[in-house]
């Protein structure tokens, strides 16, 4: 089913495009590269289309007090802090406190990576090297993996402010943007307790881990559902016939009626004097 | 890469790799390129004129790489006319417009095969000079089909009392155009006119045109794009060469000649190589003329 048309099977060539490009630096070392997304979630997305002429469908704001559409130029921002009570944000405002965009990621110490729960872990991107990076790239990439350690920083991108490590997938520097401490619920919010594990029972149940322990192969697994859409998809592209949406500006497609009318009968007389 | 330096018009101009062969099944080089719009400069400048042209350059010839360059390139001689057009109040292009001879002659060293213009000029971007019939044949298909589709547009335009003019694509198609210069007529006046022909056309011959975009409803059948009658569009210049395997041009017919040629049914007989455009053009002057000049107004909007 891969080769379906139209039907998105992983990381498109978009996902590819460089986000960002600038130095990491740490100590005496500055190394130009490039950040591209390592990850494009493979959800299939669907439109939602108009029953009646399959128009595709815009989201709009609408103000159920006064039962109308909001145009975007009478939108403005509210904090909410208490029933009916805002505070207003403008774009400036906004703006007054939105960091600059980082130009380097610079490192300002390394960590073990083992001492990092995953759940902090957002979302990974890799880092390229550009022209005359790739030996201190490899260089870095290469200590990295061996000493299991990561590299932490600051960064801003996309009007963001995040805490970032640099470690090595393979032998490719990647970028992960982390959680704030502040932002993870603590485990200990959840657990049950602690103290009262019978040693018999503890024993039985780590012998049934051991018999399911297993190499972790991530090619093992897939999105079911997703490659269960692509094949549903496949299947109807073939067999069913496609409805088609009016082209943008053909949606309404009367035109001037007077125009109409009369462009039809000038064609009525050319054809009676064929 | 070799250079020549020529004077045009008091300006100094480089010409380089004139010997490259940019029709290399037909042996036609940049030297053969430059010398037909040189020739046939009088009669594109003022379809040029104005403009914010789009080059099509075809750096490795009609069998390589192309690209679309809008931007008026910045290693410009000091005398090419440029014109800023803003699009949707943000995008700003530097667009270079073709005045004469000399900027004509540094647009095709840049091996820029096709020249594309939109309907607007550069002054007013957002008024239609004029609106065009844009005709596209799904194969089946051909231009045979697209001359029948063109003689039934002219009879219903002239039922409005509007002149109508048609141009060869140079590739498989016919442009249809109704000149309006009227200093008011916009794009959104044109595309919902045009429209309203397209769809009663359709209506009427359902077999022979379709006026949607969709490509699986054009297989054998006229597509008349009215599309085209948008700002942001460009149509290939009327005597630009277009690229394909001979140097064909974008070339005006007289309705009689369509109408001979329909008769005839060959869509090889429609094709106006770059020799012969030279020549009719100099015999029978330019046939688009009206095009640039005569004022129209669209009824019943």
């Amino acid at each position: 089913m891969k080769s379906l048309p139209k039907v998105a099977t992983g990381p498109d060539q978009e996902a590819l495009h460089a986000m960002w490009s600038g130095t990491i630096s740490f100590s005496l070392v500055a190394i130009p590269v490039q950040l591209v997304k390592a990850v494009e979630p493979g959800r299939v997305s669907f439109r939602m289309l108009h029953k009646k002429d399959y128009s595709p469908l815009a989201r709009k704001m609408f103000c159920p007090q006064d039962e109308t559409m909001v145009p975007p130029d009478e939108i403005v921002r509210g904090y909410e802090i208490g029933p009916e009570k805002y505070i207003l944000i403008t774009d400036e405002e906004l703006e007054s406190v939105t960091p600059e965009r980082s130009r380097t990621i610079e490192i300002s110490e390394f960590i073990d990576l083992k001492e990092v729960d995953p759940i902090f872990f957002e979302h990974p991107y890799y880092l390229v090297p550009m022209k005359g990076g790739e030996k201190a790239y490899r260089l870095l990439a290469e200590v990295i993996r061996q000493t299991g350690k990561a590299g932490l920083a600051k960064f801003v991108f996309s009007e963001r402010e995040y805490l970032v490590a640099v470690k090595s997938t393979g032998e490719a520097l990647t970028l992960i943007t982390m959680h704030y401490n502040s932002d993870v619920a603590t485990a200990d919010e959840f657990s049950s307790g602690r103290g009262e594990a019978d040693a018999h029972e503890l024993g039985r149940m780590k012998k049934s881990v051991k018999k399911m322990m297993a190499q972790f192969s991530p090619e093992k697994y897939a999105d079911r559902r997703r490659e269960k859409i692509v094949e549903l998809l496949g299947r109807k592209v073939k067999t069913s016939a496609l409805v088609e949406a009016p082209a943008a500006g053909e949606v309404d497609s009367e035109g001037p009626t007077d125009l109409v009318a009369t462009l039809q009968e000038i064609m009525q007389k050319m054809k009676q004097e064929r | 890469m070799s250079k020549t330096f020529v004077e045009i018009e008091g300006k100094r101009l480089a010409l380089s790799n004139l010997e490259k062969e940019l029709y290399p099944a037909y042996g036609f080089t940049k030297a053969h390129v430059l010398d037909y719009y040189k020739r046939i400069a009088g009669f594109i400048l003022p379809h040029l004129k104005g403009r914010a042209l789009t080059l099509k350059r075809y750096p490795e010839g009609v069998d390589g790489e192309f690209f679309f360059e809008k931007r008026c390139p910045s290693h410009r001689p000091a005398w090419v006319n440029t014109a800023e057009i803003i699009k949707d109040d943000r995008e700003r292009i530097n667009y270079c417009v073709v005045n004469d001879l000399a900027t004509l002659m540094w647009v095709e060293n840049l091996a820029s095969i096709e020249l594309h213009v939109p309907l607007g000029s550069a002054g007013s971007p957002e008024i239609a000079d004029s609106m065009v019939f844009d005709l596209d044949p799904g194969e089946p298909a051909d231009i045979v089909h697209c001359a029948r589709v063109a003689l039934i547009l002219r009879g219903l335009l002239t039922g409005l009392q509007l002149a109508s003019y048609v141009k060869t694509s140079g590739k498989k198609g016919l442009h249809l155009y109704v000149p309006l210069n009227n200093g008011k007529t916009t794009f959104d006046d044109t595309k919902a006119f045009s429209r309203a022909v397209a769809e009663t056309m359709q209506k009427n011959y359902p077999e022979l045109v379709t006026a949607k975009m969709a490509k699986e409803l054009r297989t054998g059948r006229v597509f008349i794009n009215w599309s085209q009658n948008d700002s942001s569009k460009t149509m290939i210049c009327i005597y630009s060469l277009r690229a394909r395997e001979k140097p064909y041009a974008s070339f005006p017919l007289g309705w009689k000649d369509l109408e001979m040629l329909e008769e005839q049914g060959d869509a090889e007989k429609f094709q106006v190589i770059h020799s012969d455009a030279v020549e009719r053009a100099e015999k029978l002057g330019d046939q688009f003329h009206d095009v640039l000049i005569k004022k129209q107004r669209l009824p019943h909007l």
